[in-house]
């Protein structure tokens, strides 16, 4: 079995609203997967039901685990970041990393300490007495030097500047990432992203509206930049997605090969995030 | 299992410095006042006067019995602290960690709501009442230090006076008895208050009390009934600990009762009626209650989506 999680027609609902609506997905190891949705889509949700902070319908696997009834187990292999703040602001680093040593079997104080030098993290120092920046640089050392086999990051580098975040990323990959781990991402600053990730997700009303490998999305999404008749012309091929831009039409093709389209214009992959928008808004035109 | 909890018990520490500073305010006002001579003179002149206590002869008993009046003056100034750091304490517990937003990252660790929760009741019931006595021993000697310092001033014997009388090991085994009895015997306070903890959204003080003082009203009015006025006041001012003294008796000015006790020869400790107070079905069914109370906050803390 090498699928990691495993979701089977999992549903979540708040009174009438359908947060998460029958979502299926495989994510396997060594895979960096971004789950990318607009706000109140269900991500949030959705990554709650995989960390078993929330019951849900419909049969969940995380490593072999029921996550909400296994939540223990489970949280000795996997490691989140929901968002900066959660570090308790009254911590005072040095207890941190002894709380975490004392009920983590799979921290290592070394690897922590070994991090943490990089930054200017103060031993001494509670949580309250850190930047923003500093606070998510304490709280990523403490959970690389964690040996957990799936990392979920639901907003990890909100508020924190250009710098902070590229950095948060490079670190990820550099000190994280290896085959044996795997990363479950959200954000909204997509761009950033994007180079990390070897699948995407998209979520929006609850739905999965696309799951797919980066390897595939050349194949299977083409953008075609044409304007005049060439965009007239193209158009009967259907996009699902049509925007302005200097003057052209910028239109985003599904399942169409490239070669047909060459002929119109300039064509390429789309980004993530033009592609999700197409996705989005194509589906509600 | 064992090692997760010791873990979780210095987070509580951690967190909540009143635990251990409180009891240290009330030991450096009680040392004050011992310096400057309020406490050990108050304490002893409802029997004998400082001032003549190194040239009189009182016998054995009678110092060992005004020593214990001051012994216990000083915990019971403790122990009333104690009952207001635990309200605040477990109201707070699971409350701090919600308004923080932090419980997602308590939650982010191997551990389950069930010993998160555990270690919440096990800190005021346990935690706090040992740190409180271990303030009150200390603060006990210094006192004595003082006071046998002033005796000696007098000209008198004060390691004969003082130090041969004192009833230590006795006064602390039975103070030390009763600082874990008293949570046991209020245990359905603390379960109750750490379910307000868990659940409410805002003010746990307020939304902790108002129960417990409508619905003894409410019930009078409404039914004519009294139940909830016994289980809440009239329970509470009950608890039996003691032979022959009530325990409320400890709280007021007249310590007539213990003075007598301690002087016709009864300790302290022999006063404590341990079988008593395991064998009063009180205690049972308020653990009872408390356990519910615990269970439920457990519950809500795992089922609560606090998005």
């Amino acid at each position: 079995m090498t699928s990691l999680i495993s979701a089977s027609h999992v549903s979540k609902s708040f009174g009438r609203l359908r947060a998460v609506d029958d979502v299926s997905f495989e994510i396997e190891k060594g895979r960096i997967t971004g789950l990318i949705g607009p706000n109140g889509a269900g991500k949030t949700t959705l990554l709650k039901a995989v960390l078993g902070l929330t019951d849900c319908e419909g049969s969940l696997s995380v490593l072999g685990l029921d996550p909400f009834r296994q939540r223990k187990e489970l949280m000795q292999n996997i490691c989140f970041i929901a968002d900066v703040a959660v570090l308790p602001r009254w911590i005072r680093v040095s207890q941190l990393i002894d709380f975490v040593e004392s009920i983590h079997p799979r921290f290592s104080r070394n690897k922590a300490d070994e991090l943490l030098a990089k930054t200017k993290v103060r031993r001494d120092a509670r949580v309250r007495e850190l930047s923003k920046g500093m606070v998510t640089q304490l709280h990523l050392s403490i959970i690389t030097a964690i040996d957990a086999k799936l990392l979920v990051l639901d907003e990890p580098t909100i508020g924190l500047d250009i710098i902070f975040r590229k950095e948060f990323y490079s670190n990820i990959l550099n000190d994280y990432f290896d085959q044996e781990r795997t990363i479950l991402i959200t954000t909204h600053q997509v761009e950033e992203i994007e180079n990390l990730l070897t699948d995407v997700m998209f979520i929006n009303n609850g739905r999965l509206i696309l799951n797919a490998s980066m390897d595939q999305l050349p194949d299977r999404f083409v953008e075609l930049m044409a304007s005049g008749e060439n965009a007239d012309r193209a158009r009967r091929l259907n996009p699902i997605f049509e925007r302005d831009m200097f003057g052209k039409k910028i239109m985003t093709f599904e399942g169409i090969a490239r070669e047909q389209l060459k002929g119109f214009g300039d064509v390429r992959t789309p980004a993530i995030a033009d592609l999700f928008v197409a996705k989005v808004k194509g589906a509600t035109t | 299992m064992i090692s997760t909890q010791v873990a979780l018990l210095k987070r509580e520490i951690w967190e909540h410095r009143a635990i251990y500073v409180t009891p240290l305010v009330i030991a450096l006002i009680i040392s004050m006042m011992s310096i400057t001579g309020h406490v050990a003179v108050s304490a002893f002149d409802q029997a004998v006067d400082i001032a003549i206590l190194g040239a009189s002869n009182l016998g054995e008993a009678q110092r060992a019995s005004a020593i214990t009046v001051l012994m216990v003056s000083i915990s019971v100034l403790f122990i009333l602290a104690m009952w207001v750091l635990t309200i605040f304490y477990t109201l707070d517990s699971l409350y701090a960690e919600r308004k923080d937003k932090s419980i997602l990252f308590w939650r982010s660790v191997p551990i389950t709501d069930a010993e998160t929760v555990v270690s919440k009741l096990v800190t005021a019931m346990v935690v706090i009442p040992l740190i409180t006595f271990v303030v009150i021993a200390v603060t006990h000697i210094f006192v004595l230090t003082i006071t046998s310092i002033w005796v000696s001033f007098q000209g008198a014997n004060a390691g004969y006076l003082i130090w041969q009388a004192a009833p230590l090991l006795d006064n602390w085994i039975a103070t030390l008895m009763f600082l874990l009895a008293i949570p046991l015997w209020l245990a359905p306070f603390v379960g109750w208050f750490l379910l307000v903890s868990a659940y409410t959204k805002r003010s746990p003080l307020l939304v902790a009390f108002l129960p417990i003082i409508l619905l003894p009203m409410l019930e009078r009015t409404l039914v004519g009934t009294r139940f909830f006025t016994d289980a809440i006041f009239v329970r509470s001012g009950k608890m039996p600990f003691f032979h022959g003294i009530d325990t409320m008796g400890l709280w007021s000015e007249d310590k007539e009762a213990l003075h007598d006790a301690v002087r016709s020869g009864i300790s302290f400790l022999s006063m404590v009626d341990l079988s008593g107070f395991l064998a009063s079905p009180g205690l049972w069914l308020g653990l009872v209650v408390c356990g519910l109370f615990v269970t439920a906050a457990t519950y809500v803390r795992r089922y609560r989506d606090e998005s």
